[in-house]
């Protein structure tokens, strides 16, 4: 077992920076810390461990953020990040003032971590939810959603579906153009599956979503796909984990053809005719859980769906997090204009 | 119940508070630009080091991740290569690492994660900063939108501009509005506006508050309640302890020096964890410091009482003092050599920074008993800057905060602690020179002063956060709460703000 782990940890060191494999392996050694083999997570060192900062009202690389508290009952918060105008730093007074714009997005943004892991105050998240402003001169809201296994399937879809709600009737948020809030969803990971979900919703009730950004999204299924076994261990990501946050986030008993983990599985409901959002998809090519997101792609566009996939071949999961790399500028490219497709 | 608005107003960003005299600028030490903004300080002249030792690390662990123990403590997270390095040498402890070299045991006990190697020491007087620490930060919480919240707002800000432009009339007409408004607000907002409005009209009508030694005996009744109605004096309590007791381990003889007694609440505590010490309890020594001689007296009879029926040896010695500067070296009896020594100081430093230069000689002093640890717990907040409306304007968030994590059933504890602080807000807005004792700084400005002040960082671990953590549980809307490790420190705060910090220091060997 030794010489393949040896061989796993030198072929993920080919493919991406340094530093990138450092902090990746940084974390994934970390989160091997923190699942136990009963099922339970050792919140404590997690939160010890992640690297948080707080909002900031002063602008920093024309971005300033402050937190609101959503929901006083169940704690919700989120962070709200805007584009700061020229002059002096926004007053307290002036943090919610309506947005300068005939069309502006806003973009409600669903960190990952396997539903378990990071904060919307997590620095890794923070720092791109800042990107996501300059880069689509958005609103980004980073959804401070419930997590697993302490809060199980649909908490995390409950918050986001609270805040998209909040979003969409904040009257700060109103676009000039039509007076209404022009909402994308975007998340990565576990936060590309709650986007999913939380559209779903938003359909079924008649909130108008202009498009899910799904960034190597959380899904799964009982099966165990080629790329599952040909990647396990490969890249910073095993089989086994993927298990674990399953058992972790799903209502106990389940297995993983709930429609939560697996939308187009035999257990979901069918999306044709639904008029869901448009979906940018991004699979990175080393990630072992592609065949599920390949498969979710897929049957967007059998539902006749509005589906653009983005395949990344040598794209390790986490490539978003730093600057320094070809995917990353390739994906915030792709981000931006498809948000920008709507400001014509 | 409807909340309002949290809020807090800086400057122009032009720089932090005037008491600090030099920011040290630093040279960048070659940390990894991309990681530190993800709060990862790695030189990359380690980078490859870094990623060989996690190849290790993952090599050691495998699938058995209960080969580390699960009562592993671990250290600043932020400091990657030494979080590593901690990890590998607890996994074998005969491992060949750099010993990090000293006179003193104790620092072999927790490891070289709580007292950081050397090389890594003298460059921390050369820290790196990212941008965003070196100008303010205003952490914002809003909690609701109110209408009505926001134009108290506006007309406190706007009596408070009125007042440092020292224009009266106007700031007259204000302040009376500001108590319409505020009558017509409810709970903490209603509560926080009241005493930022007559701390403005104090300051309008030059009625300043008084505060001499009786005052100070209320005062240190006042805090009492403050301690049981909610969490922030018990975990500034619960963290320095910790940190004294790591500092403590192995020793026979200790002596805890407390710069602020009042009613000696921190210490049945430290002195019950160390009659459970496995390698049974040290003499204690406890030297306390106040205004009062019989009141810290009697204080230190309670506690030789409490000691005694739990088969501690203790000695008590008080001082009293008008001015924490007064201290001298040898009013505090040092034994060197038999003796390890602690000097805790909660909400006590900030005080020192009335009087210009006494910070620094207060810590010259320090530095010359050879502590083996200071623990200092402080607000976090930028309070002293020398403008006064970026004082208001921070201090009206902070407390806004703190008001309202108190929120809840009515009680006497509760409108105590509120009066508690209602005084520091006052001494805050309507004092000047060396009446204005309530000035708060941040704990990035408390390193750079302790930094160059020749101390080093002591790094509080996982096990005090986790029992620091788990002791915010117990309070009743526990969940706005939040403890946070920020390299080594310990945050606590209230809905993301954080509004205390412990840290705890050691001298620098080199010096």
């Amino acid at each position: 077992m030794a010489g393949s782990e040896e061989v796993n940890l030198i072929e993920s060191k080919t493919v991406v920076p340094l530093n990138t494999w450092v902090l990746i392996s940084n974390f994934k050694l970390a989160y091997n810390l923190l699942r136990r083999p009963d099922g339970t997570f050792n919140r404590h060192l997690a939160e010890f461990l992640d690297r948080k900062v707080p909002a900031n009202a002063n602008p920093v690389n024309g971005v300033f953020s402050f937190d609101v508290i959503i929901d006083r009952q169940t704690n919700l918060l989120s962070r709200v990040y805007r584009p700061a105008n020229a002059g002096p730093p926004p007053s307290i007074t002036d943090l919610q003032n309506p947005v300068d714009g005939e069309i502006v997005p806003v973009i409600v943004f669903f960190h990952g971590g396997s539903f378990a892991h990071s904060s919307a105050n997590s620095a890794i998240y923070d720092t791109l939810c800042r990107r996501l402003v300059g880069l689509c001169g958005a609103v980004v809201v980073s959804v401070n959603y419930r997590r697993a296994p302490e809060n199980r399937y649909p908490c995390a879809y409950d918050d986001g579906w609270a805040v998209l709600n909040w979003v969409n009737s904040s009257s700060w948020l109103k676009s000039k153009k039509d007076s209404k809030v022009h909402i994308f969803l975007a998340g990565d990971s576990s936060g590309g599956n709650i986007v999913h979900n939380v559209a779903l919703r938003a359909v079924e009730s008649g909130i108008n979503v202009l498009g899910n950004i799904l960034l190597n999204p959380m899904f799964g299924g009982t099966e165990r796909t080629e790329s599952e076994k040909r990647l396990d261990g490969k890249y910073f990501v095993t089989v086994r984990d993927r298990d674990w946050y399953w058992r972790a986030f799903l209502p106990e008993g389940e297995d993983r053809e709930h429609p939560a983990c697996s939308p187009f599985g035999t257990r979901s409901k069918s999306l044709e005719g639904l008029s869901f959002p448009k979906s940018l998809v991004v699979v990175a090519g080393l990630d072992l859980i592609q065949d599920w997101q390949l498969k979710y792609a897929e049957g967007l566009k059998k539902a006749g769906q509005d589906v653009k996939l983005l395949y990344l071949e040598q794209a390790t999961i986490g490539f978003y997090l730093l600057p320094n790399n070809n995917h990353f500028h390739t994906v915030m490219d792709e981000i931006a204009a498809f948000v920008n497709a709507e400001c014509q | 119940m409807k909340r309002e608005h949290n809020h807090r107003e800086s400057s122009t960003g032009e720089g932090g508070s005037s008491s600090m005299t030099t920011v040290i600028k630093e040279e960048a030490a070659g940390v990894d630009e991309l990681l530190v903004v993800l709060g990862y300080k790695v030189r990359s002249s380690d980078m490859a080091d870094v990623a060989h030792k996690l190849e290790q690390l993952e090599m050691v662990l495998g699938d058995g991740i209960s080969n580390l123990s699960h009562e592993t403590v671990h250290y600043n997270p932020s400091d990657l290569s030494g979080w590593v390095e901690s990890m590998l040498s607890d996994l074998d402890p005969t491992r060949n690492q750099e010993k990090p070299d000293s006179e003193y045991d104790l620092r072999a006990i927790p490891g070289s994660a709580v007292y950081p190697r050397e090389e890594h020491v003298t460059r921390r007087n050369k820290r790196t900063r990212i941008e965003s620490e070196l100008s303010s930060t205003r952490s914002v919480v809003v909690l609701d939108s109110q209408e009505t919240g926001v134009r108290l707002v506006h007309a406190l800000l706007a009596c408070a501009e009125a007042v440092q432009q020292n224009n009266l009339k106007l700031a007259d007409a204000l302040v009376k509005h500001v108590g319409l408004l505020a009558s017509s607000q409810a709970g903490a907002m209603r509560k926080v506006a009241t005493y930022f409005a007559e701390g403005l009209a104090r300051r309008i009508y030059r009625i300043y508050p008084r505060d001499d030694v009786a005052l100070s005996s209320f005062s240190d009744i006042l805090q009492i309640h403050f301690y049981e109605s909610c969490p922030y004096l018990k975990f500034a309590h619960f963290t320095a302890n910790q940190a004294i007791l790591e500092a403590f381990a192995m020793a026979e003889k200790v002596h805890v020096i407390d710069l602020g007694l009042n009613h000696g609440l921190q210490w049945p505590a430290l002195i019950q964890a160390l009659a459970l010490r496995p390698n049974g309890p040290p003499d204690f020594r406890l030297t306390g410091i106040g205004s009062s001689l019989t009141d810290i007296q009697e204080v230190g009879w309670k506690l030789g009482q409490l000691a005694s029926t739990i088969g501690v040896n203790f000695e008590f010695k008080s001082i009293a003092l008008t001015h924490l500067s007064d201290l001298k070296p040898e009013m505090l009896d040092i034994r060197p050599g038999s003796e390890s020594v602690a000097v805790n100081s909660v909400f006590e430093l900030h005080r020192l920074l009335a009087h210009p230069g006494s910070i620094d000689k207060f810590l010259s002093t320090i530095k010359s008993i050879r502590p083996n640890i200071m623990t200092v717990v402080e607000q976090e907040a930028n309070h002293n800057g020398a403008n006064f409306l970026d004082r208001f304007t921070e201090s009206l968030h902070y407390y806004s905060s703190l008001f309202d994590s108190l929120e809840g059933p009515p009680s006497q504890d509760r409108v105590m602690s509120e009066l508690f602080l209602g005084r520091q807000i006052l001494n805050l807005v309507a004092c000047e020179g060396e009446d204005r004792v309530e000035r708060h700084e941040t704990l990035n400005h408390w390193r750079n002063r302790f930094g160059s002040g020749g101390f080093n960082p002591v790094n509080i671990g996982s096990n005090a956060y986790k029992q620091a953590s788990m002791l915010l549980a117990l309070y009743a809307g526990a969940d706005g709460y939040n403890v946070e490790e920020n390299e080594g420190c310990l945050l606590l705060g209230w809905q993301t703000r954080p509004l205390i910090a412990t840290s705890a220091w050691r001298i620098n060997r080199v010096e």
